[in-house]
Formats: C-alpha cells, structure tokens, sequence
C-alpha cells in the first residue's frame, strides 16, 4: 500500500518535473528539472526491486544533466545573469511529435496482451540482469566498447585544428610540447 | 545573557575579518593580521563571509565608495573598525569585538538597511570591490533619461546622448553594466526590432518579446557579448574587475579582466584613486617583510597553507625585528619550498620569461623564469637579508603595474593571480608613484 | 540475497549514524583549526568549531541581485543531506541500516550528486566567482570521477558482491588495501575531490575570493561548509569495509574497529591538505586522465587475473 503510493506520488513528480522543463524560464532550471524527472523515474525502478538499473539510472542521469548544464550555457552562450528565455522551439511540429509517440506509446501499454507471471524472480537479480544483458551477446559488448570510445576520440581528434605537428614540431621532437594551456603531466 | 549571549560570545571567538589595505598602510594591514590571528581571528575572502571590515589607512574618493558598497554587502552583524595607524590595532579590534557582542546594536541595523540587494546606480566596475558580481541592480534605471555621463568609472564614453527607444545594439558597449559586452549582438536593432529576420546567433528559442526592445534580463542585467576565443570558436566575453579588495592581492591595483571561460583575453591596470591620493602611509616597507609578503600570497594562493603561515610568521618576526625567530621561520620556509615537488609541479611553467620575453616587457632580471623560480629566488633573497650573512645584492628594480595587463593576458584566472603574486610589483604604486614624481 | 553477512538494523538507528558522523566531521573541523592554529603559531584551536558555527548560525543570510535562489539554496543543503545517505550503506561492524545488494554503486550515484550540487551552488549565486568556481569543480570531476569508479570496481570483483558488507566480509586475512593500493589511493582522491577538500578545492579558492562559497552567509554557508566536511568524512568511513577489511581487527568490537579506522583515514586526509597545493583543474585534468585511469583500470586487471587465477 505505502509503495503503491510512493510510487504514483514518484510518477506525478516525474511527469511533473518534465513538464517544467519546458515551462520554467531558465536554463539551469529546465536542466535540472529533467534531473529530478529522472531521478523519480530511478527511484520508481528501485521500488520495482530493480536495485542495479534505478540506482544507475539516477547516476548516470545525473552526471548527464551535469555535463549537459555546461554545454547548454556553452552553446547558449550565456552570462550567469540568468537571463530568463523560453525553452520551447519549434512548437508545432514539437507538440505534434510528442503528441503522437505518447499516443503510440500509451496505446501500446494499454492495448498489448501482458503476459502473466511464471516463477520467482531470481535470487539475485543484478547478476541474473548482467548475464540476460550481456551472456549472450559477452563478445559484442566487448566490441562495442572500445569501437565507441575510438568513436568519440577520432572525433574530438578530427574536430580539433591543432595537431600533433603544432604540438611537437615537424620532426615532432620538441619537448615539452607547445600548448595553448599546458597540461599537469609535462608531456 | 540567555543562549543568544552565549550564543554571541562563542560567534565573536571565530569573527571573520575582511581587511581593506589602502595603498601605502601595509604595515596597518599586517599588524591587523598578525593580531587577528593572535586572538583566533582569520581574515575573510568576501564580504559575505565577513563579521568586521577592517579599513587600514584613509582611503581616497574612489576607494571610500567602494568600502561603503562592500559594507552594504555584509550581511550583519558587522562592523566597521577605521584603523589610521598600528599603534590603534589592538584598540580597534577590542572595540570591534566589544560592538560585535552588541545584539540590539545588531538587531536594529539589520532593520534599517536595505532588504533587497542592490546596487547603486554608478556603480562602476570596481564596483563589487573587486568580487566582480555578475548580477548588478539596473531595474530602477530609467533608460530613457538615462545620463550616460555621469557614471563614473563606466566606459559609455561613445553614447552620449543614446536614444535607447530605437538603439542599435551592434554597436553598443555595455562594458560597464555588470562587466556585460554587449558588443557581439550581431548588429541587432532593438527598437525596431524583426524576430523574424533577427539573428539570434545560436540563442535558439530566446525570447526577446518581453524585454521592452533592451536585451537584458529583468535585474536589468546585460547580456554578454561574443567574440572569438583561442580556439577561433564564438564564446562570451565577460568583464571581471581583479582588485582592489582580493585575498592576497597587491593593495589598490585593479585589473579590468576580460573573461572567455576563465581565460583572460584582455586586461586593463589601474590603481584605485589614481596615483598620489596615497595618503601619509608609513613610507616604503624594508625590502625583505616586502618579499616575505609576496611570499606568503603566492604561496597562499597556491594553496599550500602550512608553507605560507611560515612565510606569514617569518614576515611578522622582521617586522617586530625578532631576528631569531626570523631566522628560524626563514630556514624553515625555505626547506618547505625547496623539497616540495608538489608546489613546483604546481607553480612549473606559469608566467615562463625568458631573456627575449623580459626585454619585451622591459623587466628586471630577477624576473626571468616561472614562478617557482621566482618564488625560489625570492626566498633565497630573504634568507640573505634575513641571516645576513652575505650583503644584500643590489635591487634591478620592482615591476611596474602597468606592464602586468600585457604579462596576464592569454593565461586563466588562476594562472593570472599566481602570476601576479610571483611578480615583485611595485608593491604600494600610489605612494611609490608620488616619491619618484 | 541468501545469507546476509551484516544485520539490517531498524530505520531508527539512522539518528544514531548521523550522530556518529556528525561527531567524526566535528573531530575533522577541529583537527584542522588546530593544526591551522600549530602553524600560526597560536596554539589552541579545538574548540574553534563551535564557534565556527556559533558564528554562522548568529550571522545573517543574504541574497544577490538577480540570483537564483532557489537552486543556490537546493545546491547547498543537498551536500548535508547527500552525505547522510552515503553512510547508510557503510557497515558498522556487523550492523547496517540498509544491506543494499549494489551499496557500492549507491556510494558512487551519491558522490555524482556532488557534480550537481556544488556547480548549482556556484550558478545559483550569480556571481561571476561562484560560476568559476562552480566550472572549476565540474572539470575536476570529470578528471577525479572515472578513475574513481574504477577504484571502486577492483573490491567489488574481488569480493564477486557489489553488497558493501560482502566486500568487507571476503577480506578475512588480507585485507584489500595490501594488494589494491594503486585502488585505495585513487579512491582516497576521489574521497577528496567529491568533498572539494583540500587540493581539489579550487572551486572554493582564495584567488576567486572563495567561489562557490563566496556570496554564501550565515546557514548557508554553515551547510555548504558542513556538507563538505560530512562528505569527507563519509568517503573516508566508506574506505574502511572497501580497503581496510571492515570491521576485522584484535580485542576491540567490529564497530569499534571501523571507527578507530576511519578516524585514522580522517586524520590522514585532514593533516595531508595544509601540505599539499591545489591541484588545479586545468593540471588534473591530464593527471586524472592519463595517470590515474589507466593506473586504475590496471589495478582492476590485476584484481581480475588474481580472482580467475584463485577460482
């Protein structure tokens, strides 16, 4: 009973708290209302016994919002006068794209055929969940991982204009090397 | 007495002094430190933090409004000591201590004052001694009727008489509101404005509908302007005053900062009430409490805080002309600089000079390298005068303030104070400018 | 979980933790005001933390123009209230309030929130030096977070339990500090870099006239301050069952056992900060990334060869 509220009180706050992402006239603000939609959101699947992906849930969601609040006043460029701004855009299209998925979406929970429950849950569900994630598909994983992290370094790597021969010469033997702003290990 | 006595009287054991040094009265200032230590006392960074403001000497105009405004700025109970000589130290902080005790006293200043924060009309970008407040009040300002003239210190120079109804943005600076530039706004016409063709520069969906034409926030802030940053990328650019009320910071120097992220991409000296308006201080300080000083800001700012309470004692003891101890606290300074690999991890390569830069710049010799070689330097000077063992090499000179905008500019806001603290600047100008005039 | 190793003692014990930690984040503020005190030479200074607070709870709160107080305000009572949820997973001996089968990842969800706190402290302020501060804070912890993690991850394998009473129970014998060193120092600086103490505190330096803190009064002030030294406090009593075998040791109790270690880690990283210079975000940042992480994903192979090797 108690959980049974706790829980639709967390989703009225989610829903709530997502809600004022686009109602709420500052950056700093709709970021981290998404923060708090997110955590209630992991803390809903805490109280489904889901312990390992509510807790990772509110980690990484929070880690996000963090590094997302910099890059949005980054972009946004901003002065810390909080300068108050409608965080709406494109509205039409963007309330007919929600409008529809939630339909989409509603519908699905509603309309699918749930399937009964057989058995017990596992005794101990975060290894139960890694190896229903991961036994399988282990070797994938372990692919994807790196493939993503090169992704993303090639990425900065090509997006950046200086290169090593800017940082080390053309023989590429000056030490230290010629930095803008010189790092903690002397390389 | 009740609990609040009690209450008020264990508070008054930790009160936090903000100490305003006005040029030339460093030794007020460092006979204010060295009792506020003895009595458990610390120095405060901000006026937030602050119980007691300490204002060491007679300050000129431009200084006298800016402690007025950090006045403003504690939030009580505080008080005011007005110290004009080291002889009044420890009489001035009695009485500060003894008003501080005083809840009623308290209690009706904190009904009389303002209850909103706000900031006067001219403020200039001193402004916030030193704390540069992004957020200023300009929400009463009548821009209309508003006399750009009059604002001293705020470089409005260009808009005399500025018709804001139909202004053009683009070419507006708005330097002095809040340190905000408003230069970079793509040449946007407020007054007349068309949000269909406007080129909002990458501000998505902002809305300026409701903002009567001007671009600012409704604390009547501005916004920043853009510019291109080292990367070549567009990044704003706010404006940060640096002094003249900083921890460990040269007494009366202000440094008009502007900011990109925290790297400094331009920079303009000062000195608070130009040069002359020193006052009687007690002429210039001997040369080695002068460098233990520098020492101990550098150090502090560093963040080693043991090495620097050495520097700190060390300065305390030539001072009083306790040669034992000076010389105790000197070795033992010294050992602490020279074996930690930290700090000179820390200090390696910031404000590197070599021969070709001190030229530039037209820097003594004393200068050259970074500033844990200058720091060494330093110490090793002191040592000498200090022990007196050999006789003290002859002083090339301090470094004029006016060289320090062209030294700090590229470097990042940490970077630029340590840089200026491992400079032997001219420590007092104001007074050092009146002697050489 | 089958067979618990500690006993999940009822909720109202937590007002017993929180005192617990309060009195240990009370001895760390003292021991730093009297080691402050030894080096200026002044003598004293044990009792500066009741009149630290005294003085903050008498002093007035004030606002600035233009500032968002509400997330200024969330920014700083959050750090009081996160570091009282991080110790209710650590294990007193053989009791803990909640035997939460990922408590370490729990640690870890709670030292993130610290990225949002401290930066929406600097933000809510709107002052140019809490936002610098704030900035600095968030690039530290993209330097200090990773290779914390990792840390994290090398008693989690070797105990096969992200259960911390697990991790403390499976080091009867060796505890995991002798042969995870390169782990317990880089936790150690994560412990200080999520309370913003000591050589991570740029973001409430002196040369940006404090940052974070420097609009900050009265309780705020005191609860910012405060969270920080519970933060301390709590990372460092959460270094005990990970590294320091829990609660494992001669003639005194379990429980007395992890306080006596974790006062000692306490004072270990409360002595170490008046030594050591600030690191520098713009620094660490390299340091993090390319000394400690690799170091610590290193420590987390060996573990990993040591447990498959073992069986």
């Amino acid at each position: 009973m108690l959980v049974g509220i706790v829980f639709w009180g967390l989703a009225v706050v989610a829903v709530a708290a997502g809600a004022a992402v686009f109602v709420v006239d500052s950056m700093a603000r709709a970021t981290y209302a998404l923060a708090l939609s997110f955590i209630a959101v992991g803390v809903q699947i805490l109280l489904l016994g889901q312990s390992y992906l509510g807790i990772i849930t509110i980690l990484m969601m929070v880690m996000e919002m963090a590094v997302m609040a910099v890059y949005m006043v980054m972009f946004m460029g901003m002065n810390p006068a909080l300068m108050p701004m409608d965080m709406t855009h494109g509205k039409k299209t963007a309330i007919g794209a929600s409008a529809g998925v939630f339909v989409l979406l509603a519908a699905g929970a509603l309309l699918v055929p749930w399937p009964e429950r057989r058995g017990a849950p596992p005794e101990d569900l975060t290894r139960a969940l890694g190896l229903e994630i991961m036994g399988e598909k282990m070797l994938v994983m372990a692919v994807v991982g790196p493939v993503m992290v090169a992704t993303i370094v090639a990425g900065v790597v090509l997006a950046a204009h200086r290169t090593r021969y800017d940082r080390l010469g053309d023989d590429l033997r000056r030490r230290p090397a010629d930095d803008p702003q010189p790092g903690g290990v002397g390389r | 007495m009740g609990l609040s006595g009690a209450l008020a009287r264990l508070a008054v054991r930790a009160t936090r002094v903000l100490v305003v040094e006005v040029p030339g009265h460093w030794a007020t200032r460092m006979e204010v430190e060295h009792q506020l230590l003895r009595r458990g006392w610390r120095p405060a960074w901000t006026p937030a933090d602050a119980d007691v403001l300490a204002v060491c000497g007679v300050p000129g105009p431009e200084l006298s409004e800016l402690v007025d405004r950090l006045w403003e700025q504690m939030p009580g109970p505080r008080v005011r000591a007005d110290i004009t000589s080291p002889g009044t130290v420890g009489s001035a902080l009695d009485a500060a201590a003894a008003l501080l005790l005083d809840t009623p006293h308290h209690r009706t200043d904190a009904q009389e004052r303002a209850q909103e924060p706000e900031i006067p009309e001219d403020a200039d970008h001193g402004g916030h001694g030193g704390m540069g407040h992004g957020g200023m009040d300009h929400g009463e300002m009548d821009h209309g009727e508003m006399d750009h003239g009059g604002h001293g210190g705020m470089d409005h120079s260009g808009h005399g008489g500025m018709d804001h109804g139909g202004m053009d943005h683009g070419e507006m600076d708005h330097g002095g509101h809040g340190g905000m530039d408003h230069s970079g706004h793509g040449g946007m016409d407020h007054g007349g404005m068309d949000h269909g063709e406007m080129d909002h520069g990458g501000h998505g969906g902002m809305d300026h509908s409701g903002h009567g034409g001007m671009d600012m926030a409704p604390g009547g802030i501005a916004l920043a302007g853009g510019g291109e940053d080292r990367d070549g990328l567009e990044m704003d650019v706010l404006h940060l005053p640096l002094g003249p009320v900083l921890p460990f910071w040269p007494a009366g120097l202000v440094l008009r900062c502007s900011l990109q992220g925290d790297v400094v991409v331009d920079a303009e000296a000062s000195v608070v009430d130009g040069a002359g308006a020193g006052g009687p201080g007690p002429g210039p300080a001997p040369a080695a409490v002068v460098w233990c000083d520098q020492v101990m800001a550098l150090l502090a700012l560093a963040g080693v805080e043991d090495a620097a309470a050495c520097a700190r004692r060390a300065r305390d003891a030539l001072l009083c002309g306790d040669e034992d101890a000076a010389r105790d606290a000197v070795e033992r300074l010294d050992r602490t600089v020279r074996r930690s690999w930290l700090l000179r991890s820390s200090l390696r390569g910031v404000l590197l000079l070599d021969r070709a830069g001190l030229e530039r710049h037209g820097l003594p010799g004393h200068c050259r390298g970074d500033a844990h070689d200058r720091l060494l330097s330093r110490v090793e000077r002191i040592r000498a005068e200090a022990g007196g063992t050999e006789p003290t090499p002859a002083e090339d000179g301090g470094v004029p303030w006016a060289v320090v905008p062209d030294l700090v500019t590229g470097l990042e806001l940490a970077s630029v104070r340590l840089a200026v603290a491992s400079l032997d600047l001219d420590p007092h100008p104001a007074v050092q400018a009146v002697g050489h005039g | 979980m089958a067979e618990s190793v500690v006993t999940t003692v009822p909720g109202g014990w937590a007002v017993l933790a929180g005192i617990l930690l309060c009195g240990l984040a009370f001895f760390a503020v003292a021991l730093d005001a009297a080691l402050s005190a030894r080096a200026q030479g002044t003598g004293g200074g044990w009792g500066a933390p009741l009149g630290r607070a005294a003085r903050l709870l008498r002093q007035r709160r004030r606002s600035t123009v233009a500032a968002d107080t509400l997330l200024w305000r969330i920014g700083g009572a959050g750090m009081l209230v996160g570091a009282f949820l991080m110790i209710a997973v650590i294990p007193l001996g053989e009791w803990t309030l909640a035997d939460l089968d990922v408590g370490v990842v729990w640690f870890n969800t709670v030292d993130v929130m610290v990225w949002a706190l401290v930066w929406l402290a600097g933000w809510g302020a709107n002052s140019a030096h809490g936002l610098v501060g704030g900035y600095r804070f968030l690039a530290h912890g993209v330097a200090y977070e990773l290779p914390l993690m990792f840390a994290l991850v090398a008693p989690a394998i070797a105990a096969g339990s992200l259960s911390v009473g697990e991790v403390a129970a499976a080091q009867d014998g060796v505890w995991f500090v002798v042969w995870m060193p390169v782990a317990f120092l880089v936790f150690l600086v994560g412990v200080t870099g999520f309370s913003v103490w000591g050589p991570f505190a740029p973001a409430l330096a002196a040369d940006i006239g404090g940052g974070v803190l420097a609009e900050l009064s009265g309780v705020d002030r005191l609860v910012l301050q405060a969270g920080r030294y519970l933060f301390l406090t709590a990372g460092a009593a959460f270094s005990v069952p990970l590294f320091l075998g829990g609660g494992a040791g001669p003639v005194l109790p379990g429980w007395a056992w992890v306080l006596v270690k974790s006062v000692l880690v306490l004072a270990v990283l409360v002595w170490l900060r008046r030594r050591i210079p600030l690191l520098r975000p713009d620094r660490f940042m390299e340091i993090g990334w390319v000394v400690l992480l690799p170091a610590a994903v290193l420590q987390d192979l060996v573990v990993s060869l040591v447990v498959v090797w073992k069986g």
